[in-house]
């Protein structure tokens, strides 16, 4: 039930700061991390070596950018324990010697390198992606992400899902309020089945909701386009940035050219 | 400024589903007017808002904003002409922060940079809205009447010369009510109030438009509109709270004058309407 908090919680906590990395331009911090993700998880099963050198990459980003480390790590471990029930599938696979068995539970060399590498990834992805909501406000992403031509149409969803999710589940709350006040304590099953009502009530209040935004939107001279706000141009520093981030990625690799 | 914003002629209007909302509305609005439309649920209000802003199309009869008829190929200009704020400011501000949702009306407008800045400065500075404060805020995190304020202002910035509200006051606490009525009383713009709010409609409009059954039953001076309390009643509509107090009554305000008089030697103005019950 993380999705109950996004509501309520600032999920932007350090983005007031002013450091270097808070200087970039948002389009141009959604670019650097984009590239090193992609980076990262291109990178094939067992390069140690490179991810340890964009480890030290992200690490050099995130004191730079003076996160709050608690908070940071707070996020991380929540994040990293969905990720890890993905991560038990991935131990126990076929290849390379035997380590340990159990019935057909079995470790492998193979296996313990495919674990290590996707922890590895999902890791240092997660660090990145986490400095980016700390720094950013969601709007600032919503809008960096017009600016770097994601289409309009598509940036407008993701703002009105951004917007109404709270909405949403406050309403969802209420009328889960309003059923226990009416003594919806009886039985489990029959509990299941009035949620589960309510969740259908919410698609179609959702639904007419929808209706009446867009006969709001209508009403302030909307046209089928959102238009978008112009986003501050590129300076000197934002192309330094993605450069030396471009680097980082091809030195990463470079390690294990023959 | 138009001198006359908004005529409407024998105006029809029936839902897919066989309802008939509006029949034959005859309706002519002059400019600076303040109007309330008033009426009980399901008689008309909201559809007949719907169509000065062009969301629902004439039926029958015709619509004509400024010297727009209401058609397809005016629809652009008739918003621009008349601003619509809806009842629930949850329905109207979809954009994340309050000033991406301000600035929605007049960037379909087509204003960009510093003009459009100073128009949502200045819609925010008529709201009573500070733009250092609530700028940046999250629409998700204000209270129903700074929702209601956000929802004005984004109406405001796109300057029309009518402004057409459903049920301003509903879903506001005391102080923010009292703000609001306020607030329109300092916009001189047209002003078209359907509200089941009557003590409101009394306090701000001079004019009252009584719908019933989709049909204009009543058009006159608010007072003597709300002070009919049998025609009221036949339209299950009743009189404004501010007629129907005790305090109300003559005497009592001539025993209440004495106490303040005699009291501590100082006049306090009531400001109690003497209406005979």
């Amino acid at each position: 039930m993380l999705l109950l908090h996004i509501g309520g919680v600032r999920l932007d906590v350090d983005s007031h700061k002013q450091t270097s990395w808070h200087d970039l331009t948002p389009q141009i911090r959604i670019s650097c991390v984009l590239l090193m993700v992609l980076a990262i998880a291109l990178t094939p099963n067992g390069r140690w070596w490179t991810w340890a050198i964009y480890g030290v990459g992200i690490l050099g980003v995130l004191l730079a950018s003076r996160v709050t480390f608690s908070v940071l790590l707070k996020r991380f471990a929540v994040e990293l324990s969905f990720v890890g029930v993905i991560l038990l599938g991935t131990l126990f696979r076929d290849g390379g010697e035997v380590l340990w068995q159990w019935g057909w539970l079995r470790i492998t060399t193979t296996g313990l390198t495919v674990l290590g590498s996707v922890t590895l990834k999902a890791g240092l992805s997660l660090l990145l992606l986490n400095l980016l909501v700390l720094t950013t406000p969601i709007p600032v992403l919503l809008q960096a992400l017009g600016a770097l031509r994601v289409p309009p149409l598509l940036v407008a969803i993701l703002a009105s899902m951004y917007r109404y999710i709270g909405v949403l589940i406050e309403e969802f709350n209420s009328m889960q309020r309003a059923a226990v006040s009416r003594n919806l304590m009886s039985n489990r099953r029959w509990h299941r089945l009035v949620i589960g009502n309510a969740i259908g009530a919410l698609f179609i209040r959702t639904y007419e909701r929808g209706e009446r935004v867009h006969y709001a939107m209508l009403s302030r001279g909307y046209d089928g386009l959102p238009h978008l706000r112009k986003m501050p141009k590129n300076q000197r520093r934002d192309i330094l940035a993605l450069t030396s981030t471009a680097l980082l990625a091809l030195l990463g690799q470079a390690v294990y050219l023959k | 400024m138009h001198h006359n914003p908004i005529s409407i002629e024998n105006l029809s209007y029936i839902y897919p589903d066989g309802t008939q909302a509006l029949k034959g509305i005859d309706l002519h609005i002059k400019a600076t007017e303040r109007v309330a439309l008033v009426g009980a649920n399901g008689s008309g209000k909201s559809t007949l808002l719907q169509h000065l802003n062009g969301i629902l199309l004439p039926q029958e009869g015709q619509v004509v904003v400024g010297e727009y008829q209401m058609a397809p190929k005016n629809l652009r200009n008739i918003r621009n002409f008349v601003g619509l704020v809806f009842q629930n400011p949850d329905d109207q501000i979809f954009m994340p922060t309050v000033w991406e949702d301000i600035a929605f009306g007049p960037m379909n407008q087509g204003l960009q940079g510093k003009e459009l800045d100073d128009r949502c400065t200045l819609s925010m500075h008529a709201v009573g809205l500070d733009p250092e404060r609530y700028a940046q805020r999250n629409a998700q995190n204000l209270s129903g009447g700074e929702k209601k304020r956000v929802a004005i202002a984004g109406v405001l910035a796109m300057q029309p010369q009518v402004l057409v509200f459903d049920e301003p006051s509903a879903q506001l606490d005391p102080r923010s009510r009292r703000q609001l009525i306020y607030l329109l009383q300092s916009l001189p713009l047209t002003q078209l109030i359907a509200t089941h709010d009557l003590d409101l409609a009394l306090e701000l409009c001079d004019r009252t438009i009584v719908l019933s059954e989709g049909k204009v039953v009543g058009d006159g001076a608010t007072e003597q509109i709300l002070g009919d309390r049998d025609f009221l009643e036949r339209h299950h509509l009743e009189s404004p709270l501010s007629y129907s107090r005790p305090y109300c009554l003559l005497e009592d305000v001539q025993a209440i004058d004495s106490v303040t008089q005699n009291g501590n030697g100082k006049m306090v103005g009531l400001g109690v309407k003497a209406i005979e019950i």
